[in-house]
């Protein structure tokens, strides 16, 4: 059974945020909610200080704390392990929202659909692509998985400029990314909540 | 329904029924799929609580339409027994499944210990003794009950205020997560909410209240008192919700990015 996952090289990653904008284009997700996000932290004390960069996603986990939490069965995880949220189904309870540590899970309240960015109306871009999402429902990041069911890679994979991210099948050992985490002992975040993320990260 | 008082009865029936699921509803993103909650009772605490929902309804009625509208309503004994265990039982379940959900959540470590359903179910327990009390008092009912729930409400309180006491020690040693969240409820941004009306308001204030009533409560301080509670006991419910903080994920190790 395929696993699939990404494994984070923070020792490539720039902190350019390419990958923010490019999920934001490919999802064309509604003001205020990035699938994609690049949280930066300094680090040490002035002379010796510097910016670090920790790009996340949704981690996709094994066990996921969000469709346990789902009452209607909206939040299901694919065979090949993309966690995903059919919109059809989603009452807009938020249990999802609370389960998930990672706070990837995110509300598209009512009203956020009927105006695009600054209030102005929908583009013809914002209008097409809205038509995935539901107002009083939630949603996440979905791995790109209608670009990987074309065989494609996830759009934050491609975009990323210093090959920072590696997709691929962990349970695959001749994988990229599961070599990647064996020899440079790769960690995923929050391990104490035992969710078992798809999401791997490398030392900088 | 364990003092066969009808007002009481009724009054928790109502509150569960509108009070309860009106604000489930109002909170809901799609309320009219409300029904699709049921579906995973299997794996899902939400679930579980729209059932216990459903039976509390229907056998709540059962229990409650003899009393309210005579004997034409009487059911069979056995069914009538059953109806009442059945209520009973869904009615327990409802006054802590909140917790029970809440503490299943392994994304904010403040809830997540098996000592929050045990809270929300005491504070539950006071509610309602004090509910039933006032209740009395307002109606003029006095029955053999009333000096038993008068102490037991004292004692509730002063087993609430302990317990809280506890559940915060206890958070303060748990993770950096609970640990700040003890500090904004004791100092931060929610402390006159907490210490101001959950604690002095919501139980010292209410003890004292009961206390000073010894013998002589009129319906009116009956009033302050279910007042005082009921604030206090709805004031720590919002703030379980608001205060209790995720752990940030940018709390990776640093070497990690040396």
């Amino acid at each position: 059974m395929p696993r699939l996952g990404m494994v984070i090289d923070l020792k490539r990653c720039i902190g350019c945020n390419a990958c923010v904008l490019a999920c934001k284009q490919e999802n064309g997700t509604p003001p205020g909610i990035h699938f994609a996000r690049v949280i930066t932290r300094e680090v040490g004390t002035y002379p010796q200080s510097k910016r670090t960069f920790l790009p996340v996603l949704c981690n996709h986990c094994d066990d996921a704390p969000c469709v346990k939490a789902c009452p209607t069965g909206a939040s299901y995880t694919r065979p090949d392990g993309i966690v995903l949220v059919d919109n059809d189904l989603c009452i807009g309870c938020r249990a999802c929202a609370v389960a998930c540590p990672y706070m990837n899970r995110h509300y598209v309240a009512p009203g956020l659909l009927q105006a695009g960015y600054d209030g102005k109306p929908l583009s013809p871009y914002e209008a097409l692509k809205y038509l995935d999402f539901q107002e009083g429902t939630t949603s996440k990041c979905t791995l790109c998985a209608h670009r990987i069911d074309r065989g494609l890679e996830p759009a934050c994979v491609v975009t990323c400029p210093t090959d920072a991210r590696i997709f691929g099948d962990l349970e695959d050992q001749n994988s990229r990314p599961r070599k990647l985490i064996e020899e440079r002992k790769g960690w995923t975040l929050l391990p104490e909540s035992n969710t078992k993320p798809s999401v791997y990260y490398l030392d900088a | 329904m364990l003092t066969s008082y009808t007002a009481g009865m009724l009054a928790g029936f109502l509150i569960v029924m509108v009070g309860k699921n009106s604000a489930h509803m109002l909170f809901l993103g799609r309320p009219l799929r409300f029904w699709r909650a049921a579906w995973r009772p299997d794996r899902s605490w939400i679930a579980r609580g729209i059932w216990a929902m459903g039976i509390f309804a229907i056998s709540g009625l059962a229990c409650l339409a003899p009393r309210l509208m005579g004997p034409a309503w009487q059911l069979p004994a056995g069914v009538e027994m059953l109806a009442e265990w059945l209520a009973g039982l869904s009615a327990l379940f409802i006054m802590f499944y909140d917790g029970l959900l809440m503490s299943a959540s392994p994304a904010i470590p403040f809830w997540r210990t098996p000592m929050l359903p045990l809270l929300v179910l005491m504070y539950a327990t006071l509610g309602g003794t004090t509910l039933s009390l006032t209740l009395r008092g307002i109606m003029g009912v006095s029955d053999q009950f009333v000096p038993v729930l008068l102490q037991g409400e004292r004692l509730l309180l002063l087993i609430n205020l302990l317990f809280l006491g506890v559940y915060l020690l206890r958070m303060s040693r748990w993770a950096p997560a609970s640990r700040e969240t003890v500090r904004l409820l004791l100092s931060g941004t929610y402390a006159w909410a907490f210490v101001g009306i959950v604690v002095t308001v919501g139980l010292i204030a209410t003890l004292l209240l009961s206390l000073a009533a010894e013998g002589t409560a009129g319906a009116w301080l009956l009033i302050v008192i279910a007042a005082c509670e009921l604030t206090g006991d709805y004031t720590l419910l919002l703030l379980l919700l608001k205060s209790a903080l995720f752990t940030p994920q940018s709390a990776y190790p640093v070497e990690a990015v040396r």
